[in-house]
């Protein structure tokens, strides 16, 4: 590929190649200050391409191509690149780490211990850890939790938090500027615009941690609690997960053992503050 | 066999679980079929042409899904580019697609809801139909 | 009545949590969460192929068995094993006078 970046999240190294030069750019500054692979070898290579030879200059639109790639992919403007090579991202994890079980959950850590928030798309699991980080947490990831079957710990995955709509000026109102990613209006989720994690959040990325709590997270009308027991836990975490069937037994000792050991309840919450405050009161009292 | 009851359930010295048998209609089974399109599904843009160009380029869509010779009384002309998954999703709540009118986009909402795994769009419509609030 | 078979016990992995058991089937990779009587079925049935009739005398030996509704021990347990045959946890038994369960 004419141009391309590699860098490492965590324990997994990638390699993002692209036809054109601005989403390579737009990489490079949202991922200052993030090591390379280890040994220089990416575990996965994404691809930004043009559908056609002559769409790199006609109405430049990107596919994303890469190690694993899903049927129905669409192409995006290349205006929204970086949104293009993130998505590709994600798509080798969701399809091809095998080393972890991939949670599609958010997850932050103190003392050690983390706490996990699973739950669908736009129910501010993102925007929850992200300002968790900013408040004395540690951010392992905001889209992926990886749980080593072997130890039950968590690694962190601590990518650029994906930040959509009415979150941007949440942060925007918490961060420096210099670590907020460009604005990418019209994407398929609406508006984007990508956080760099804190900086110890990328110190310390090669720093697992243990799973205290779990929580469910949802916008509600007011501040509400429900404990959540180990099977319907179990149940949700499957769902919630992109390789359990291609773990096998592996996947299930991993779940299973989550679900037993750490307590889960789901959250309804007004606002951001009430969730904060919330999360807070939940793991002095919960978290062990 | 004795009646429910008597046994205790956790008795000192009792070897014999109580074991409720339940009603024959009752369902004791849940088979775990996780959802990896709508993971996926949710960290990807998708779409879906219509009709797969394989199966039925040329093709209109009548009003209940089906593929149709052009021109046929009651169907529809299909759209000039895929239909995108948020428009899908929109169109799933009753919305009308880009540039389609109600009876259209019903059709074309009726095609999609008949794809077969294999058929281009599969996926891309089984990660829509995933809850996620 | 069909006489039905399971994988010998080694096949499943177990959790039980709340009443209730999750269970992993090694030869299919497919997890299930059962209720009761079903993993007491699995765990009666391991002890060789049986119709419906002898596995709820064996269950009525290791077990109190409470008959919930007043339905026939046997009818309600023929219906679980066709539940679990359609999952693919037990089978219909080959040339023991089985038929393929529906």
């Amino acid at each position: 590929m004419r141009h391309a970046f590699s860098v490492r999240i965590g324990p997994v190294g990638f390699r993002v190649g692209s036809a054109w030069p601005q989403p390579i750019a737009a990489m490079r500054r949202l991922y200052a200050g993030y090591p390379p692979p280890r040994d220089g070898i990416a575990d996965f290579t994404v691809r930004l391409e043009p559908t056609r030879p002559w769409r790199r200059w006609l109405r430049p639109s990107a596919m994303v191509r890469g190690d694993f790639t899903l049927p129905d992919a669409a192409p995006l403007p290349l205006a929204q690149g970086l949104l293009a090579a993130e998505m590709g991202m994600n798509l080798q994890m969701a399809l091809g780490a095998r080393r972890w079980l991939l949670l599609h959950a958010s997850c932050v850590e103190r003392d050690g211990r983390a706490l996990l928030m699973s739950g669908h798309s736009g129910a501010g699991k993102s925007t929850l850890s992200a300002l968790l980080g900013e408040r004395g947490w540690r951010l392992l990831g905001d889209e992926f939790a990886l749980l080593d079957p072997a130890s039950g710990v968590i690694h962190p995955f601590p990518r650029p938090v994906s930040l959509k709509n009415e979150a941007i000026a949440v942060m925007a109102a918490e961060v420096a500027a210099d670590r907020l990613g460009p604005l990418i209006p019209g994407t398929p989720k609406g508006d984007i615009r990508h956080l760099r994690p804190a900086a110890d959040a990328l110190a310390r990325m090669d720093e697992p941690a243990t799973p205290a709590m779990l929580l469910f997270p949802r916008f509600g009308a007011s501040a509400d609690v429900r404990p959540m027991g180990a099977i319907e836990t179990f149940v949700r975490l499957t769902q919630a997960s992109t390789n359990y069937v291609v773990l096998g037994e592996a996947g299930f000792a991993a779940l299973t053992g989550l679900v037993r050991g750490v307590p889960a309840m789901a959250i309804d919450y007004p606002d951001t503050a009430a969730a904060i405050d919330l999360v807070e009161r939940l793991w002095a009292e919960t978290a062990r | 066999m004795p009646p429910a009851g008597d046994v205790p359930p956790s008795g000192a010295g009792a070897t014999r679980r109580r074991l409720m048998l339940g009603a024959a209609a009752a369902s004791t089974v849940v088979t775990i079929r996780p959802a990896l399109a709508a993971t996926v599904g949710s960290v990807m843009n998708c779409e879906v042409p219509v009709p797969d160009p394989r199966l039925g380029a040329g093709k209109w869509i009548d009003g209940r899904g089906q593929l149709v010779d052009a021109g046929t009384a009651g169907s529809f002309r299909p759209p000039n580019r895929p239909l995108k998954a948020e428009d899908i999703r929109k169109a799933m709540q009753g919305a009308n697609f880009p540039g389609a009118d109600y009876e259209t986009s019903r059709a074309y909402m009726a095609y999609i809801r008949k794809l077969q795994n294999g058929m281009s769009g599969f996926t891309c419509y089984q990660s829509l139909q995933m809850p996620r609030a | 009545m069909p006489v039905y078979r399971v994988d010998p016990p080694a096949c499943r992995l177990s959790v039980e949590a709340e009443g209730m058991t999750l269970l992993y089937h090694r030869p299919s990779g497919i997890t299930h969460v059962l209720l009761p009587p079903a993993p007491e079925i699995l765990t009666a049935l391991a002890d060789g192929p049986a119709d419906p009739a002898t596995l709820a005398a064996r269950l009525a030996v290791s077990h109190a068995i409470g008959d919930g509704d007043g339905e026939d021990a046997a009818a309600v347990i023929a219906a679980r094993l066709g539940e679990l045959a359609a999952v693919g946890l037990v089978a219909v038994a080959p040339g023991i006078g089985g038929r393929v369960a529906g």
